[in-house]
């Protein structure tokens, strides 16, 4: 059952995929239930992976930026720079990034098992079409976690930047706090959610389309998991790039 | 009472089917009577599965019709969207047996023989449970509902996958290998659970086979496919008397006759 696997077919073939999983969005039926497991799981999978990345980024940036503004006698402004770079920047990356490592890996593992196995033709034969089944309750799941995850990491990021600034070297607590808000808007708030929501939906999409395409065995099995976890994360950094330049362009 | 059905369950005509160079299945025409049991013998590796799947639109065959109570699956585009509504709707007529059970490995023996019900019926959870008690005692395994597949034993995983296939009791069960992997005994056990189910419930079976001694024990009809052509189908009794060559090679073990694998 050889099949020319180019990357034209898989852009062709993955387009297709999209049409048919948005076209399972909006008509019936829906596994409801599913879907909550699958968040229950991939939230599981995802928290502290995802808290102990984001952790240390707080702090790293305000180790890095806490000398330098400490020269110029603005250190109270520390916590301006730190809030701009997680709200904006590294919470809805490091987010995506991680639901891409775990929640993508394991959709991609779980379907990719399930297709080697049989299991998804078993689907097929009963009638529950695998697309809805397994498909759109991972790309919902993903869609749901990965801005759920970024509210927690922001705040994991600015609780951990306050606490190298404020408690080991020494800032000024209330000028922290002071200053935390006066460069960042609600606006960030809701770009960085926005972007979460667009990469995990692109992570639940990924994972389920690399999932179903799975030949070979354990190894494919392997080959699907990986390549999700790689195709995502390169996804991610690059087009948050552009994001972040399209953004600077509009001036929001 | 319903009327009772005499249009054949499922017909084939002229079906072909190629990967490639490898044509698999090779302009194929044969009639499966409604509530028979029928045996496709074959060394592995020609089409047999091939043909279950192309039963149940899992694949397209190049040419030729798959009739299932006169509706032409093959005519059925998975890829259009009321299509795939009619072929998930005629697949409820169809339980199927795969060869390593497919079982889900997420879910426990019970949940996983639910599944179907739970799927496509309104039943209550009560009723449910009761209706997977009653398939996992006729294939001989009451009271493992709570165990995981990965627990049990590849003959159990089997027949659990059996009760799966036969729990919304439909018209047609198809069942790729049932013996393969097992032992003797193990293989009779379920040889004899085809048969128990054909009296009980009068589905109709067909059974992918390489194990000529189940062929002789549970068939009404017999078809033998060797490199893509059906070299001979129709009533047991027939078959066996008339001794065609592939077969009597077959029946015997023998690497001499028609059916070449070096």
């Amino acid at each position: 059952m050889s099949q020319r696997r180019g990357p034209l077919e898989a852009t062709l073939a993955f387009l297709d995929f999209f049409a048919a999983v948005l076209r399972c969005l909006v008509t019936g039926p829906h596994f409801w239930l599913e879907t909550l497991r699958t968040m229950d799981i991939l939230m599981r999978r995802c928290l502290i992976p995802v808290g102990l990345a984001v952790a240390p980024v707080g702090a790293v940036i305000a180790l890095q930026g806490v000398g330098v503004f400490r020269m110029f006698g603005v250190e109270g402004l520390l916590s301006s720079m730190l809030a701009t770079a997680i709200f904006r920047q590294y919470s809805p990356a490091l987010a995506s990034v991680m639901v891409a490592a775990q929640a993508g890996s394991s959709i991609a593992a779980r379907i990719g098992t399930m297709k080697v196995r049989g299991q998804i033709d078993a689907l097929a034969v009963m009638s529950v079409d695998p697309l809805r089944y397994v498909v759109v309750p991972g790309f919902i799941a993903c869609l749901i976690i990965a801005p759920l995850l970024n509210v927690l990491t922001t705040a994991l990021g600015l609780v951990s930047g306050w606490f190298f600034a404020v408690v080991l070297a020494r800032v000024d607590h209330g000028a922290f706090v002071d200053n935390l808000y006066s460069q960042v808007t609600v606006t960030d708030l809701w770009i960085g959610l926005a972007k979460c929501t667009l990469f995990g939906g692109a992570i639940g999409l990924i994972a389920g389309f690399a999932g179903l395409r799975t030949v070979g065995g354990a190894a494919g099995v392997g080959r699907a998991a990986n390549s999700t976890v790689v195709t995502t994360i390169i996804m991610i950094l690059v087009i948050d790039y552009f994001i972040s330049l399209l953004l600077l362009w509009l001036g929001v | 009472m319903p009327e009772p059905i005499t249009a054949p369950a499922i017909e084939l005509d002229g079906v072909s089917k190629a990967f490639g160079a490898n044509k698999v299945l090779d302009d194929v025409s044969l009639t499966v009577r409604h509530g028979s049991i029928m045996v496709m013998l074959g060394p592995s590796g020609t089409g047999k599965s091939v043909l279950l799947r192309c039963l149940v639109g899992l694949l397209r065959p190049d040419a030729g019709r798959v009739l299932v109570y006169g509706e032409d699956v093959a005519a059925l585009d998975e890829s259009r969207p009321r299509d795939r509504a009619r072929l998930f709707a005629l697949r409820r007529r169809f339980g199927m047996l795969f060869q390593d059970g497919a079982l889900f490995d997420d879910m426990d023996v019970g949940d996983n023989v639910a599944f179907p019900m739970r799927m496509h019926t309104d039943l209550s959870e009560a009723q449910i449970r009761a209706k997977v008690a009653d398939k996992l005692r006729r294939v001989g395994l009451s009271g493992v509902e709570r165990k995981a597949p990965s627990e049990l034993s590849g003959g159990m995983r089997k027949r659990v996958a059996f009760a799966r296939a036969i729990a919304l009791e439909p018209d047609i069960v198809l069942c790729d290998e049932p013996s393969s992997g097992l032992d003797p005994v193990m293989s009779a056990t379920l040889d004899e659970l085809i048969l128990e189910l054909h009296r009980t419930l009068g589905m109709t079976f067909i059974v992918i086979s390489h194990d000529t001694a189940e062929a002789k024990k549970i068939a009404d009809t017999i078809g033998l496919l060797a490199s893509g052509k059906l070299v001979t189908y129709g009533p047991a009794a027939d078959v066996f008397a008339e001794g065609q060559p592939a077969l009597r090679q077959f029946f015997e073990r023998s690497t001499e006759g028609p059916i070449r694998v070096l």
